[in-house]
């Protein structure tokens, strides 16, 4: 450990960044999962400066027993580690996940995807009910909504309802709307809703532009699938079209890897050649098009299937690009990354596949 | 729909069976509007290949035509009255024109740009002929014909065009170092012919008659360059000879370097090149003596150069690159002409139309580039791929079919090939280009809400490199033809008079035969192969290549800036 250590800070010599710190995460036995989120989420800058933040102006989270307190509590430590680089036990964070998600352990498998889900929602409900204490004096009907998890959070004919706007959000949260056109009377009806990351169907051979123009593509409601128009007062053909209306800061894109295959019975890992850009813009927007993201962090699934396997996690952080697995730190070529392609064929021995994509907005002034 | 790995499961399950489904789809044909493109044979290399070179270089194909040599007999089915008329308009006219100096004379021929030191290659090459003729051609080497020359893992491949044996005929291994890039020099009249550059930077030069002669497996007559990444340890990206340029190549590195050698001399005369000041900035170093080999450094950008192409004059130096910049450069006065940036994400290819008035780029926005020379700016965006575009070629060999009533409208033809397997074809036709120009498209008031807009009224000054254009400010094209030809992730095409090459990643070329060739071969050479066409059912179709090749020439000729100096 020490060793790979010294090998990473002789391979970065004096360009290694002031006041950055490179550490491994130990295992706690098919936690890899869980590290290889918390490295992406620790090189977003935006992200890990407003937890530390936190961290330091709310002195007793020490003391509390919640995830936000856990994960503040963990990149404190991380940060400011008097060494450049080593391992550090993510132990407090990894039993209080234990404790308070038996569902999640039960799963099959454990995804990342859903883990940083799950992460996020959760520090948004202790935020949001940390200030809903301090407030004391609004009685609010329904209790904090997660905003993510479905279309219960959507809301009719507007903007998302007035909710907490926490650095969970600002960083994250981006807004859907959906738009549905009668063909009848024409009428655009727009519904919007919040997202924290984007999950897409991947093809094999394709771009992540692709999969998002196909997220965003019309499609026709008819037949049985009939919109009911608001204005005709009855049910109507219709076209709807996902687009994106409010870009997050950082786009977090979900490659849908894992799909259940009926025939099967079971879930099937798509190994699919997906590329993806270090730059990207997205065309499938209402307006504000041309802004530019980079990306940042990639957390990789290692395997041939979905119910065992290994995840890892590439970063970039000052212009380098780091590869993380588990307690191992190395630096990699920015050329390596396409190496998480995918496999052009079916059957191939490259098994590690891009699966959670981490870009960051550019021209903010929040570069990492 | 959102941040739900499983609540769309049930809908998921129907279209992922039919995702999956079996490669042996493929279409054997496509069409397009001139006719049907057939499928006529496949190039591959050795089935021995070990498996775990694969995926360690990217698969390039050049084709090289080895011209006739006064001393070697002429085999019967090759007789010289075996070229169609239309290449003989073609060969007179750059005899014609190129007349003032020998060594461009079929310079113009290499319009297929790239990396890709495409020949015109045809003058021979008539493919259906040639598959009566194979047998004799690959075990009995003459000397002459057009040859596929290919990387792969280890490997570099030497294919008979004109043979329809998947196997190459011949096969140079490097053992534990990686050719990745490659070219042919068409005009080269003495000496070394070919250049291949290396993973390790390494570079060689050598006579490619003369491997073909030589039996063996390892490279021959070679001359070394950049010896152990002496000047240069980064990998090579792309070769390409200075067209006109009397025996000089140039090497693109991975660093943002590019290198300019003669094969003239030795390659053993040390270079070295004062430190980078400026990553970011175009700069250009002498060798300080006149023995050195490379005699110069050009630092292009940061990030690594992906590929180059010379203008057919070669006046013109484009290349592309990591940071997402096409770049084009006056060669001999090495000065940075005009630019600019992909919408986003790094460019992967580029090549010029035969008049040089156009570039074509392709990269990681799955967008293929029209630059225009005059304009000094994007003119239009294809939309169409899937994913990134990793080939890009005009095909000089098309014309408009009703050239001659629409006057002086001026019509291209170009090919597109991507990841996403597909081959694209796009007409692009000036007057629809032009006028969505000055009328920003659909209507809508960007003259007056854009920044970027402003710099669409004006052509932008020499020297300057543009920003990424808005995608509002675009014209956009969309293909005339996609077919997806490969199961593999492709790299690139090659336009030939008879055929179009489709190359993949991992080292398989097809040959798709235009439509009408063999018959119109039929036509031509009916004298003297009238035997070996005796299978073929007669054709009352027009003689399609012959007019492509005079009006494309007839057009191309009064351009004026190809042989302009």
């Amino acid at each position: 450990m020490g060793a790979a250590g010294s090998k990473l800070e002789k391979a970065l010599g004096d360009q290694f960044p002031e006041g950055e710190r490179y550490f491994g995460l130990e295992n706690f036995g098919n936690t890899c999962y869980c590290n290889s989120v918390l490295q992406a989420l620790y090189f977003c800058v935006p992200f890990r400066d407003q937890l530390l933040d936190y961290y330091a102006s709310n002195k007793s989270v020490g003391d509390e027993d919640n995830l936000l307190a856990c994960l503040a509590d963990l990149f404190t430590q991380i940060s400011s580690q008097k060494k450049k680089t080593g391992v550090i036990a993510p132990k407090r964070f990894v039993q209080r996940l234990k404790k308070q998600n038996e569902l999640f352990r039960s799963y099959m498998h454990q995804d990342a995807h859903e883990f940083l889900n799950f992460l996020l929602n959760e520090i948004v409900d202790t935020l949001e009910k940390e200030a809903q204490a301090t407030k004391n004096d609004q009685e609010t009907s329904s209790p904090a909504e997660k905003t993510a998890n479905g279309p219960k959070n959507a809301h009719a004919n507007g903007g998302p309802k007035e909710q907490l706007d926490t650095w969970v959000h600002k960083n994250f949260q981006g807004i859907l709307t959906n738009e549905t056109r009668c063909l009848r009377c024409e009428t655009v009806t727009a519904r919007d809703e919040t997202f924290f990351d984007l999950s897409l169907d991947i093809e094999q051979n394709s771009s992540i532009t692709s999969c998002l123009k196909n997220f965003s593509s019309t499609e026709t409601l008819n037949a049985e699938d009939k919109f009911f128009c608001d204005k005709c007062c009855s049910l109507q053909e219709a076209q709807k079209r996902m687009k994106i209306k409010k870009p997050p800061q950082i786009l977090v894109i979900h490659l849908k890897r894992f799909k259940y295959i009926e025939q099967l019975g079971r879930y099937k890992k798509l190994s699919y050649r997906v590329v993806f850009p270090l730059e990207l813009k997205l065309s499938n927007t209402v307006e504000d098009a041309d802004s530019e993201y980079s990306l940042f962090a990639v957390v990789v699934h290692v395997g041939s299937g979905p119910n065992h396997g290994h995840y890892v996690s590439l970063v970039k952080s000052h212009n380098h690009w780091l590869f993380f697995d588990d307690e191992n730190v190395e630096m990699i070529d920015e050329s390596a990354v396409q190496t998480f392609f995918g496999s052009a064929q079916e059957y191939s021995s490259n098994t590690d596949h891009g699966y959670i994509l981490f870009y960051e907005r550019l021209g903010n002034g929040h570069m990492s | 729909m959102i941040n739900s790995a499983n609540g769309m499961a049930s809908a998921q399950a129907s279209s992922s069976s039919l995702a999956n489904a079996p490669s042996p789809g493929l279409k054997t044909y496509f069409k397009t509007p001139e006719g049907r493109y057939k499928l006529h044979y496949e190039k591959g290399h050795p089935s021995g290949l070990m498996h775990y070179v694969q995926g360690k270089t990217v698969t390039q194909a050049t084709l090289a035509h080895l011209k006739d040599r006064p001393s070697p007999p002429t085999p019967p089915s090759q007789s010289s009255s075996g070229f169609s008329a239309s290449s003989g308009v073609r060969s007179a006219a750059a005899r014609l024109l190129g007349g003032s100096n020998g060594s461009r004379a079929l310079s113009f021929v290499g319009g297929n740009g790239g990396s890709k030191s495409v020949s015109a290659s045809s003058r021979l090459g008539s493919l259906g002929i040639s598959s009566s003729s194979n047998s004799t051609s690959t075990a009995n080497f003459d000397g002459r014909g057009t040859y596929l020359i290919f990387n792969m893992g280890d490997g570099i491949f030497i294919s008979d065009l004109n043979s329809q044996d998947k196997e190459p005929m011949k096969a140079i291994y490097f053992n534990n170092v990686y050719p990745v890039c490659h070219a042919f020099d068409q005009d080269a009249k003495e000496g070394h012919d070919l250049v291949i550059g290396l993973s390790t930077g390494d570079v060689y030069s050598v006579s490619l008659r003369q491997q073909l002669q030589d039996s063996g497996k390892k490279l021959i007559g070679a001359q070394h360059y950049n010896k152990d990444g002496s000047v240069n340890s980064s990998r090579c990206i792309c070769v390409a000879w200075v067209p006109g340029g009397d025996g000089a190549f140039v090497v693109a590195h991975t660093d943002g370097n590019l290198y300019v050698y003669e094969k003239s001399k030795d390659g053993a005369g040390d270079s070295s090149f004062p430190a980078i000041k400026d990553q970011t900035q175009f700069s250009v170093a002498h060798a300080r003596y006149s023995k050195s080999n490379p005699i110069a450094r050009w630092h292009i950008c940061q990030g690594s150069i992906n590929s180059l192409a010379f203008s057919t004059d070669g006046a013109y130096l484009a290349a592309v690159g990591r940071d997402g910049y096409l770049r084009v450069f006056d060669y001999s006065k090495e000065q940075l002409i005009c630019g600019g940036k992909s919408y986003y994400g790094a460019l992967l290819c580029c090549a010029w139309s035969l008049d040089g008035k156009y570039i074509l780029a392709g990269g990681e926005d799955d967008l293929v580039q029209v630059w225009s020379m005059e304009e000094r700016k994007v003119v239009a965006w294809g939309e169409g791929h899937n994913s990134w575009v990793s080939g890009v070629a005009f095909d000089s060999y098309w014309s408009p079919p009703n050239a001659d009533d629409t006057g002086e409208a001026v019509m291209y033809r170009f090919g597109s090939v991507g990841q996403d397997t597909q081959l694209l074809l796009w007409d692009l036709e000036l007057d629809e280009i032009v006028v969505p120009l000055r009328r920003p498209p659909g209507g809508s008031p960007t003259f007056s809400t854009g920044s970027q807009s402003a710099h669409w009224d004006s052509t932008p000054p020499v020297g300057i490199l543009q920003p990424a254009p808005s995608m509002r400010d675009v014209p956009k094209l969309s293909p005339l033809v996609a077919h997806r030809v490969h199961t593999e992730p492709l790299s690139g095409l090659i336009f030939t008079q008879e055929s179009v090459l489709t190359v993949c990643r991992e080292g398989h070329t097809k040959v798709w035969m235009r439509p009408g060739v063999a018959e119109s071969q039929a036509s031509n050479v009916e004298t003297v192969l009238s035997t070996s066409l005796k299978d073929k059912p007669p054709s009352t179709k027009v003689n399609y290549s012959g007019q492509a090749m005079t009006g494309t020439n007839g057009g191309f000729f009064h351009g004026g800036r190809i042989f302009g100096h």
